[in-house]
């Protein structure tokens, strides 16, 4: 399971985003004691770090040095000051994302999918059952069989295979989306949805995205 | 000063002159004093007077024309104190004492004021940061409470983030040296996150967001940006139509500049209101309406980092028809001199 550590000195924000992160199924810890942050993260051994830059006894772009002396853990800056310079200093000091307070927690959830996807490098394919997705090319492979899908269908593929088995809510989708400059509305979904299943029909895929009436879709693992 | 109203000031002592040569001549009237001697007299007492006046006149007019010719020509008038010759008789010496104490003294007051202001927005500044805490923790527990409320819940933290941002940006506006970073920037990545944060009204009230042509690099702070097209495409979600309501975003390079065009076809402004939508605190007929109340500053706030950042900002709109802002980034090398 994938760790990430919450540096936040405020209390009630570290524990709702520990909620969340849970909700989406990584295992978060919130850190308490600010003198001793990194013999934990050597201890801990997290696979991400969220961190702000207000702390108390030490600021987070010190921190954030210290912490790249010795390790190239993904490290997420998360703070309320939103001025260029403390981005372009977070970013050099090595930082892999800069989120300004507040924020949308579902972007929050694609920037922490996105840093960790990034740091394995390895999404070349994915493979469900007998079918091979390769997102570059915008195409679902299967044995000799050849599919093409537009860029917001693979969006929305790879946002349901990535979340397989799980109630994924038409928000979730949209702000994936979004995320990816496809501003498209509400019809626009429906309708991508929609190919997106005729085109699965076609390989023998048929029931394999179900609509859970006012909850969302899920994709059957 | 001419001589005119030199002699005018000095008539008091013309008469006194006058009487006491007339004392003089009694005087010599009585003791008979022959009529060679009285006109020696005479003649030397006036050429005296005269003397006296004329050295005096020389001296102040020199200085006074000297201080008034500079005070006219002066922007700052009370840089004068900087300016002012060495005065040689003692009034001037008065003068230019006494400015000097006044000027030192309205410094110091004037500074003091500086320090105030400065500590104030300092403290606003600090507030700001302050509040968006809480309302990123209100945020994050409505996601982790999700009920029928959530939508508005959120709708209204949106707004309050707004509300802070403007006044954020409002101190920065009036102190910018420190606070801004000229880079490159890719438009496509701010217009992203502007769209983002008004997906869900955006979605909520129908209006299509179409974006195109906009992966150009513009010299600019991001974070400036993406505050102004923000407040512009607020406003445009704030007076849209009730029907096919759209909003397009598109970047033209040209020659020497790089267009991005953000287009409505909402209400838009009455040609009297047009002038002044970027005046401070400027409300037009849409801002006072009862569908959306306005506080005059998101154009004024746009027009003002515009110009500090190097932008050119314009607008034209047809009431009842489109309004569509128009943002000039200068290709000019004026930005690049850190390469040189």
């Amino acid at each position: 399971m994938t760790k990430i550590k919450i540096i936040e000195d405020d209390l009630s924000i570290a524990n709702e985003l520990k909620e969340i992160l849970e909700n989406a199924g990584y295992l978060a810890e919130v850190t308490e004691d600010f003198s001793t942050i990194l013999d934990q993260i050597r201890k801990e051994q997290p696979d991400l770090i969220l961190l702000d830059i207000n702390l108390p006894k030490i600021n987070g772009e010190i921190l954030l040095q210290q912490i790249r002396k010795e390790s190239n853990i993904p490290v997420i800056m998360v703070t309320s000051k939103n001025t260029e310079v403390d981005e372009v200093l977070s970013m050099s000091y090595g930082a892999d994302d800069y989120i300004t307070k507040p924020y949308n927690p579902t972007i929050l959830l694609l920037r922490i999918g996105a840093v960790l996807k990034r740091s394995e490098r390895s999404t070349d394919k994915i493979i469900y059952h007998n079918l091979e997705v390769i997102p570059q090319k915008g195409i679902i492979n299967q044995e000799n069989k050849e599919i093409i899908l537009t860029k917001n269908e693979m969006i929305i593929f790879l946002y349901l295979l990535q979340h397989q088995g799980k109630i994924v809510t038409r928000d979730e989708l949209m702000t994936d989306l979004w995320n990816n400059d496809e501003y498209i509305n509400d019809n626009a979904l429906t309708v991508n949805i929609s190919r997106l299943r005729s085109k699965l029909k076609e390989i023998g895929y048929e029931e394999a995205i179900e609509t859970r009436k006012g909850q969302g879709y899920i994709l059957h693992e | 000063m001419n001589k005119k109203e030199y002699l005018k000031d000095k008539r008091l002592y013309l008469l006194i002159g006058i009487t006491i040569y007339l004392v003089i001549l009694l005087i010599l009237l009585a003791f008979k004093v022959n009529i060679e001697a009285t006109l020696a007299i005479t003649f030397t007492y006036f050429v005296g007077l005269i003397t006296i006046l004329i050295v005096d006149y020389i001296r102040k007019k020199t200085f006074y024309n000297n201080f008034k010719c500079k005070l006219d020509s002066l922007d700052q008038k009370y840089l004068i104190v900087e300016m002012l010759q060495d005065a040689h008789f003692l009034e001037g010496r008065i003068l230019t004492d006494a400015l000097y104490e006044i000027d030192k003294s309205m410094i110091e007051k004037i500074n003091e004021y500086k320090m105030q202001v400065k500590d104030f927005k300092e403290y606003v500044e600090l507030w700001i940061h302050e509040v968006k805490l809480p309302v990123a923790s209100l945020t994050l527990m409505v996601h982790n409470q999700k009920g029928d409320q959530s939508k508005k819940l959120l709708s209204q933290l949106t707004r309050l983030d707004n509300y802070l941002e403007q006044i954020l940006y409002y101190v920065r506006s009036e102190n910018a040296e420190k606070d801004y970073l000229i880079t490159k920037v890719n438009l496509s990545k701010v217009i992203s996150n502007v769209a983002l944060k008004n997906k869900d009204i955006l979605l909520a009230k129908g209006i299509d967001f179409v974006v195109s042509d906009v992966d150009i690099e513009v010299l600019t702070d991001s974070k400036w940006l993406e505050f102004i097209i923000n407040q512009i495409v607020d406003n445009s979600i704030k007076y849209s139509k009730e029907q096919n309501a759209y909003i397009k975003i598109v970047a033209k390079d040209e020659n020497k500049v790089i267009r991005l065009i953000i287009y409505d076809n909402g209400k838009g402004i009455s040609k009297s209101d047009l002038p002044r939508v970027f005046d401070k605190t400027f409300t037009g007929t849409n801002g006072r309406g009862e569908s959306a109340k306005s506080t005059g500053m998101g154009l004024y706030l746009c027009r003002e980092l515009c110009n500090k950042l190097g932008h050119k900002i314009q607008i034209i709109s047809e009431e009842g028809k489109y309004t569509k802002i128009t943002i000039l980034f200068d290709k000019n090398t004026f930005f690049h001199i850190d390469k040189e």
